[in-house]
């Protein structure tokens, strides 16, 4: 038994034996704390199963990982000449997200949107918005990363990019990227009504069948751990429900369309940093361990590729006070610096002040300058898994594989991700973890410089950087997406856009796959939400998931 | 006896944000506020209405993605129209933009307490506007 003794901040202990998510470690590791771990069974050479320290045998020398930054503004033109001058700063992956209106499945004329307009995002209501924020990008074999996290959302991310490139007579089958379509997530996180649970796991099943056959290097599920990480769930829960999604979106997708998962594209991950330096490196490790196990015995996984997963890391906001925001730039370089060191594809960092806005484009020019600092000028990616046959980081990785694995069988014994949805019990694990994160944080329990601990004023840096942030445009710009919209309907083809649309309520109605109708109906300029309202018509529900406005009278006969 | 309080939760329009209400909420609680959180995606209409209706004499609202001003003007509005704005007063949470506070207060709207403030400043906050709402009344 170890003395216990009261270590004290203000004497320069470190006053805790626990990692972030309450893992209790000793003082140091030795030979003895990795004796049950075998070389080839458990670590193996990067390349090789289980992955643990990377998928690819040369990882970032031969591939470095992608920076892919959300850059989303209020108006379509200020988010497109940023994306250019990041693109010739280094960004290699475009990150958008639309407003919580059209990511709700709202136009914005919607009584409720009012409220929400513009903010998180460009109004994307209808493809031309998508068509003016891209505008002059190469939109073949370039990343691009649909940010939205709702299931209309994630559809429309999807949606209006093929569309998009189709108008453009491009080739689809060289649209590259991924959509965070992670529904069982949404309904955690975020509960907006417009695709019920039945509607939303049906559409993310005909997403990944669509995308499987027609845009083969797209990801199009891919489970978001940030949001659940930032409702103050743990990094064992964050890791288990991820991969208990993706397994349970596979598995509706090989029963229920009969697909193979050898010819799935590679499975994607999104995750959330966070500041334990050491727990984001090995959960990483562990992760890609967790899933290789998976991918076999639950979605019967025989290719090389089918056993690996991509890796996203994005820098959780919580982690970001709004005291002495300058702090945020230090706390950001060394999350992506451990998320590098634990071997992930993509990094994407959050504001310095996201507390006061969004991250402004010098705020972007730094955080890319501190990816291409730590690649070049620290050279931490010279070697793989530089870390790899540490005693601390091999037990560390062991400990976190077992937690997790522990979770995902009472996950399984519960009957899988949508089971635990419907019956409350995931709800009552997230509140219970966010209700312990914020005690922990309150009574000072976990250290946070400058909010509960080493306090004090703003000074004229951190000034800077609160003055820096991107802020709200002002209600009458926002308001104009409503004028937009009402001009959009007065001047595009009503007939062929009904046309459309009564085909897309007639697919829906007889259940099959929606894609094709919906990307036919976007390119005709259908708006999110007259495209989000058929669905709902043809499943039974009523047109405005809000019910605050009636069916449009071009439409009247569907219902 | 202690002045009977009760406070609205509004959350108006369609930011998500909502882990601050479920701890604030038992805070309230705890400290005998009685609480009624209608839930997200509400309009200001329907929180007028809840208030009156629970008979609230605080509305709290609560955003998070910079859009305060707008949200509390159409329930200021709401509550003129209703012939309750002496009886109810407004307090907003979360994220409020430092240039919208001067317009906020001048509609009678306070607080702006956001993220890592103990409840208790809250509840202290919450007493004082009805004490003073009282103080006006008698």
């Amino acid at each position: 038994m170890v003395e216990q003794v009261d270590y004290n901040r203000d004497l320069g202990h470190l006053p805790t034996d626990e990692t972030e998510s309450g893992i209790r470690v000793k003082v140091v590791y030795t030979p003895s704390d990795i004796a049950g771990v075998d070389y080839i069974r458990d670590i193996a050479n990067p390349g090789n199963e289980p992955f643990t320290r990377g998928i690819y045998p040369e990882m970032y020398r031969a591939r470095r990982w992608l920076d892919a930054f959300v850059i989303c503004y209020t108006n379509t033109k200020e988010t497109n000449e940023t994306f250019k001058r990041c693109v010739a700063s280094g960004l290699t992956g475009l990150r958008y997200v639309t407003d919580t209106p059209s990511a709700s499945g709202l136009d914005p004329d919607h009584p409720l949107a009012k409220y929400s307009l513009g903010t998180g995002g460009v109004s994307g209501y209808a493809l031309n918005s998508y068509e003016q924020m891209f505008d002059g990008l190469p939109l073949e074999n370039v990343d691009y990363e649909g940010g939205n996290v709702s299931p209309a959302g994630t559809t429309f991310n999807y949606i209006f990019l093929v569309a998009m490139m189709e108008r453009k007579g491009l080739d689809i089958s060289k649209l590259r990227g991924s959509i965070l379509n992670d529904p069982i997530h949404s309904f955690m996180v975020l509960n907006t009504r417009e695709f019920p649970v039945e509607l939303a796991r049906k559409i993310n099943a005909d997403i990944i069948e669509f995308s499987i056959i027609n845009t083969p290097k797209f990801h199009p599920e891919v489970p978001s751990g940030y949001d659940l990480r930032e409702t103050g769930v743990t990094m064992i829960q964050e890791l288990a429900f991820c991969v208990a999604n993706a397994t349970q979106y596979c598995q509706d997708v090989i029963e229920g369309r009969g697909l193979k998962f050898d010819d799935f594209p590679r499975q994607a991950i999104s995750t959330g940093g966070t500041m334990d330096f050491f727990e984001n490196i090995c959960k990483f490790r562990a992760l890609r361990r967790v899933w290789t196990r998976v991918a076999q015995e639950k979605l019967g996984a025989t290719a090389e590729r089918a056993k690996t997963c991509l890796i996203a890391m994005e820098v959780c906001a919580s982690i970001c006070p709004s005291q002495k925001p300058v702090n945020n730039i230090v706390r950001q370089a060394l999350v992506m610096l451990s998320a590098i060191l634990g071997g992930v594809q993509s990094v994407n960092p959050t504001g310095f002040a996201e507390y006061y806005g969004l991250p402004s484009e010098e705020n972007r020019i730094v955080e890319l300058d501190t990816s291409h600092i730590i690649t070049h000028e620290a050279r931490v990616p010279l070697v793989v898994d530089p870390l790899g046959g540490s005693y601390y980081v091999e037990w560390l990785t062991s400990e976190i594989e077992r937690q997790v694995n522990q979770l995902l069988k009472e996950i399984d014994k519960r009957g899988g991700m949508w089971k635990c949805l419907e019956s409350g019990w995931l709800q009552e694990e997230m509140d219970r973890a966010a209700i312990e994160k914020e005690r922990n944080r309150t009574t000072g329990k976990d250290t946070v410089v400058g909010v509960n601990a080493y306090q004090g004023p703003d000074g004229p840096l951190s000034k800077a950087v609160i003055e820096d942030a991107y802020r709200l445009r002002s209600t009458e710009e926002r308001f104009k997406a409503i004028e937009e919209v009402k001009r959009l309907r007065a001047t595009r083809n009503t007939k062929r856009v009904k046309a459309c649309l009564t085909e897309l309520y007639k697919v829906a109605k007889e259940r099959k796959n929606v894609i094709r109708p919906l990307i036919e109906a976007s390119k005709l300029y259908a708006t999110v939400g007259e495209m989000v309202g058929t669905l709902r018509l043809a499943h039974g529900y009523s047109y405005d998931p809000y019910e605050a406005i009636q069916v449009p009278e071009f439409l009247k006969e569907l219902s | 006896m202690a002045r009977r309080i009760k406070v609205v939760i509004g959350k108006i329009g369609l930011d998500a944000h909502d882990r601050g209400i479920l701890l604030l909420q038992d805070a309230f609680k705890e400290a005998g506020i009685e609480v009624a959180y209608p839930g997200k995606f509400q309009t200001a209409e329907r929180i007028v209405r809840i208030a009156a209706e629970e008979e609230a004499n605080v509305i709290a609202l609560s955003d998070h993605t910079g859009a305060m001003l707008t949200i509390a003007t159409d329930v200021v509005e709401e509550l003129k129209k209703k012939g309750m704005a002496n009886s109810i007063c407004v307090v907003a949470g979360g994220i409020v933009p430092e240039e919208d506070k001067p317009l906020l207060e001048e509609m009678g709207v306070t607080g702006f307490y956001g993220q890592g403030t103990p409840a208790s400043v809250i509840i202290d906050h919450i007493r004082r506007r009805v004490a003073a709402m009282d103080a006006v009344a008698s």
